[in-house]
């Protein structure tokens, strides 16, 4: 399956991902409703953004008292059923990594569905620090970066082809 | 399910023109997300451009001639509209003479075809009183480099190992370049911001020089220097390519990097590991200078001192450099060479020869003092297409007294402003969504065609109304084209291209190949045909020949009165100078204006976030909550407050008899400024 990878060497805090969210769920910009969420920290000059995962066994799949939670077949995304969702916060508490968030209008839980697979936090991220990708490769741009640097340090580009 | 169709075009939010996907169903526009094949976005988009289907169906959206008249606007026939505005220019026309009629090209309708045929109608009218808001945006940029390079070059951030951002903000003013820039860095390039504040981009600078607001040229200067002493710059270029080394060379030995310190108060070991950082990376350094330096009164000599550091590193026109570009090779639609009209005393051409002299340009705030006094003549009537001055130029007062004097004001926009207000008549204006039109993307060399992709029956393309009022005029024969397709297909044959060829390409064509190093078999665009540490030009002007430095008057002289130092004009990434502030999704997130403070000068004043503060400038004064920053996003001392509110208008605080001597922009990134806290009863 498809991840949206994040890079906080990228990221400029400038919550296009979160606007973008937003309205996808609300139509507004009001970014509570975001299930993207970047923490920028002004002391630190650090832009962390982070959604859901969508674990291999998801421990919000496991708490949920309503088997409200379910994986998409098509796109793997992990969603949350609202018809069946209770309303209990369980898995905000499972989710080892705050991917959850609880709407108080609606009383149910929220998270990121993947946009159906065409998650909109990534087609409107202009930094490029989002990257919708397999999840095997999904942070080779690491390698990438590192390849870039030796080709360069050791001079590794040869002439002619 | 309705038939869903998808064209094709460019985003027109902003001037960073991303390529997007327009969706209809049954004909209306439903959807807009990117276009991946357009090397420029690569199918990215910031949040704006999605907001222009809101825009175009906004039920606010002008789409009726507006009269004014006694009982206030009324709507009157299209055709009507025209008449009236022929024959009200005649008058004036016949009683002042052509030259006391003027128009005003806003930044809504950029900077390409459009532009033209505004300065096309105004030259065949008779006038060369053509204005535009290049008066307080990339002018300054466009002649600091022009100055040093012959023209304003491009930087080619991916390839380059050391990317520098002066002044410039990209992830909300050009939020398109951002990811260019991630993208160098990801491959290992150093990330260097200098900026007052810690801006978007500043989050991931691997050096940020805060300097004090103004003191550009001497740090451009100092970083001359150590690259000089230090031995770190590329002779052979220099000794070949360039003119004035040596005065350059001498002129920078005071700014030593201690000396540097005390002027702009980056440290001098900062400003050493910058000049390190980019001589590492030398020749691949790219420079891009943003509107920040540009709003000052020594702007010009402190773009081109860091305009020099090109050629100082042997970057220009090189691979991961500062690339000089081609442009298209499509015909032209001014005519300055057909009917040269400079004898008729442009405004602002006798005091700012540069500007008349490199833009063909006049200067929108001598242009109000003009209307205002009738001298050196009448100014009488004007036409503005996409503007907003009301609330965007210098000293909104005197602009709003100006504008209204005015015989004949006719303002052409999609939504009434405090511009419009103003109007004796108002036009509803096409949307970039509703006009067929060429943009090229320099940095690829490419061309794309917009698409018309709506129409409203009363609503006038740029093109048709032009050719309407000409025809009425008698002029018609400079606007021969039936409309704005007919127009664009005669532009693209020119350059052997035709309209079914721009329209199978969404993704652009090429129309010159890229290449590099120019000056080494071709003349560069200053008068030697080298890069100019020092100009002649600006000598025989009565300009200092080199990039000599000034410091801002608030160091120079300060005024104990107005202690505090405002910085205008930062943009937010939802709004477009004083643009969209009536998409409501937009005010949810960004609600209001805010004045950006240092937290020891909110507790100085004993201010709370969002608590209201008075500012106070020589020139108004206004209030407005604050926004207590952290301690490293701004300076102490240092405040900013971004345009285009017209809850809290910044300019009703700032100068417009402060600017630049050569490009005549006005201060608008230093106004000397008194802080109160306002008590609430």
């Amino acid at each position: 399956m498809r991840i949206v990878a994040v890079d906080p060497t990228s990221c400029v805090a400038c919550r296009n991902c979160e606007y973008a969210c937003a309205f996808k769920q609300t139509g507004d910009f009001d970014t509570k409703a975001s299930n993207i969420r970047v923490n920028f920290y002004p002391e630190e000059r650090v832009c962390i953004p982070w959604t859901c995962v969508h674990c291999g066994e998801g421990w919000c799949m496991e708490i949920c008292p309503a088997g409200a939670i379910l994986r998409n077949p098509e796109t793997g995304a992990v969603e949350i059923d609202a018809k069946r969702c209770a309303g209990c916060k369980m898995c905000l508490l499972a989710c080892p990594t705050g991917s959850i968030h609880f709407d108080k209008v609606e009383l149910v839980s929220k998270k990121c569905d993947l946009c159906g697979g065409d998650p909109s936090c990534v087609k409107f991220c202009t930094s490029g620090a989002l990257q919708f990708v397999e999840e095997d490769e999904a942070y080779s741009f690491r390698r990438e970066s590192l390849d870039a640097k030796l080709i360069r340090l050791f001079g590794l580009t040869k002439r002619g082809s | 399910m309705p038939e869903r169709q998808t064209v094709q075009t460019l985003c027109r939010m902003c001037d960073d023109r991303c390529a997007i996907n327009v969706y209809l169903e049954d004909g209306k526009i439903v959807d807009i997300d990117g276009y991946k094949d357009h090397p420029w976005n690569r199918g990215r988009l910031c949040v704006k451009a999605r907001a222009a289907v809101d825009m175009v169906y906004h039920p606010e959206r002008l789409l009726k001639p507006l009269k004014k008249t006694k009982k206030g606007f009324e709507e009157i026939p299209l055709e009507q509209a025209l008449d009236e505005i022929a024959e009200r220019l005649s008058t004036v026309k016949e009683k002042y003479g052509a030259r006391s009629v003027s128009i005003w090209k806003g930044e809504a309708i950029g900077f390409a075809q459009e532009e033209e045929m505004a300065r096309r109608f105004v030259h065949a009218l008779g006038s060369p009183n053509y204005f535009s808001n290049d008066s307080m945006c990339y002018n300054g940029r466009y002649f600091g480099y022009r100055l040093v390079e012959g023209s304003w070059p491009v930087p080619d951030y991916e390839s380059s190992r050391c990317v520098v951002l002066w002044g410039a903000n990209p992830p909300h003013a050009h939020p398109n370049m951002t990811q260019m820039i991630m993208r160098a860095r990801k491959a290992g390039a150093k990330l260097v911001v200098v900026d007052p504040r810690m801006s978007a981009i500043a989050r991931q600078a691997d050096l940020h020089a805060a300097l004090k607001p103004g003191t550009d040229g001497a740090l451009a200067l100092g970083l001359i220097q150590q690259l000089i002493e230090t031995q770190m710059f590329d002779r052979e270029f220099v000794e070949n390519y360039t003119v004035g080394f040596d005065e350059l060379a001498g002129y920078a030995k005071a700014f030593s990097p201690e000396a540097v310190e005390g002027e702009t108060g980056v440290p001098a070991a900062l400003v050493r590991e910058i000049a390190r950082t980019m001589a590492g990376a030398a020749p691949r350094v790219t420079v891009y200078v943003g509107n920040g330096p540009e709003h000052h009164e020594n702007g010009i000599n402190n773009i081109r001192a860091v305009a020099c550091l090109d050629a100082i590193l042997g970057a220009l026109d090189r691979e991961g450099g500062n690339r000089l570009v081609d442009g298209f090779q499509g015909a032209h639609l001014t005519l300055y060479d057909e009917i040269p009209l400079e004898h008729l005393g442009p405004i602002g051409a006798d005091r700012f020869p540069v500007l008349y002299g490199f833009r063909q340009e006049c200067h929108t705030m001598t242009g109000m003092d003009t209307i205002l006094s009738g001298k050196p003549y009448p100014l009488r009537a004007m036409i503005l297409t996409a503007a907003n001055p009301a609330m965007t130029n210098p000293n909104t007062l005197k602009v709003r007294k100006a504008l209204e004097s005015l015989d004949l004001f006719v303002v052409r926009d999609l939504f009434m402003t405090e511009t419009t207000e103003l109007a004796d008549y108002v036009l509803p204006a096409a949307s970039f969504l509703e006009r067929v039109e060429l943009h090229t993307h320099a940095k690829y060399q490419t061309v794309t065609m917009t698409r018309k992709i709506l129409e409203y029956p009363d609503v006038q393309d740029e093109y048709q109304f032009w050719h309407d009022l000409s025809h009425r005029l008698g002029f018609g024969k400079y606007f021969p084209w039936k409309d704005e397709t007919e127009l664009t297909s005669w532009i693209l044959e020119s350059a052997d291209l035709s309209l079914e060829q721009a329209a199978a390409h969404p993704e652009g064509i090429e129309y010159a190949p890229i290449r590099y190093e120019r000056w080494k078999s071709e003349t560069l665009g200053t008068p030697s045909g080298k890069v100019e540490f020092r100009s002649q030009y600006l000598e025989d002007l009565g300009y200092p020949a080199l990039p000599e430095y000034k410091p801002p008057a608030y160091l120079d002289a300060p005024d104990p009165d107005y202690p505090y130092v405002l910085i205008t004009g930062a943009r937010k990434l939802l709004y477009y100078h004083s643009r969209f502030r009536n998409i409501k999704r937009f005010r949810t997130a960004i609600p209001g204006p805010e004045a950006e403070l240092h937290p020891r000068d909110a507790a100085a004043l004993g201010v709370a976030d969002g608590e209201e503060i008075r500012i106070t400038s020589r020139i108004g004064s206004l209030e407005v909550p604050v926004k207590i920053m952290s301690k490293s996003e701004i300076l102490p001392g240092t405040l900013q407050l971004t345009h285009g509110w017209k809850e809290a208008n910044a300019n009703l605080l700032t100068h417009d008899d402060r600017f630049d001597p050569i490009s005549g922009f006005p201060l608008m990134k230093a106004v000397e400024v008194r802080l109160e806290k306002v008590e609430k009863v």
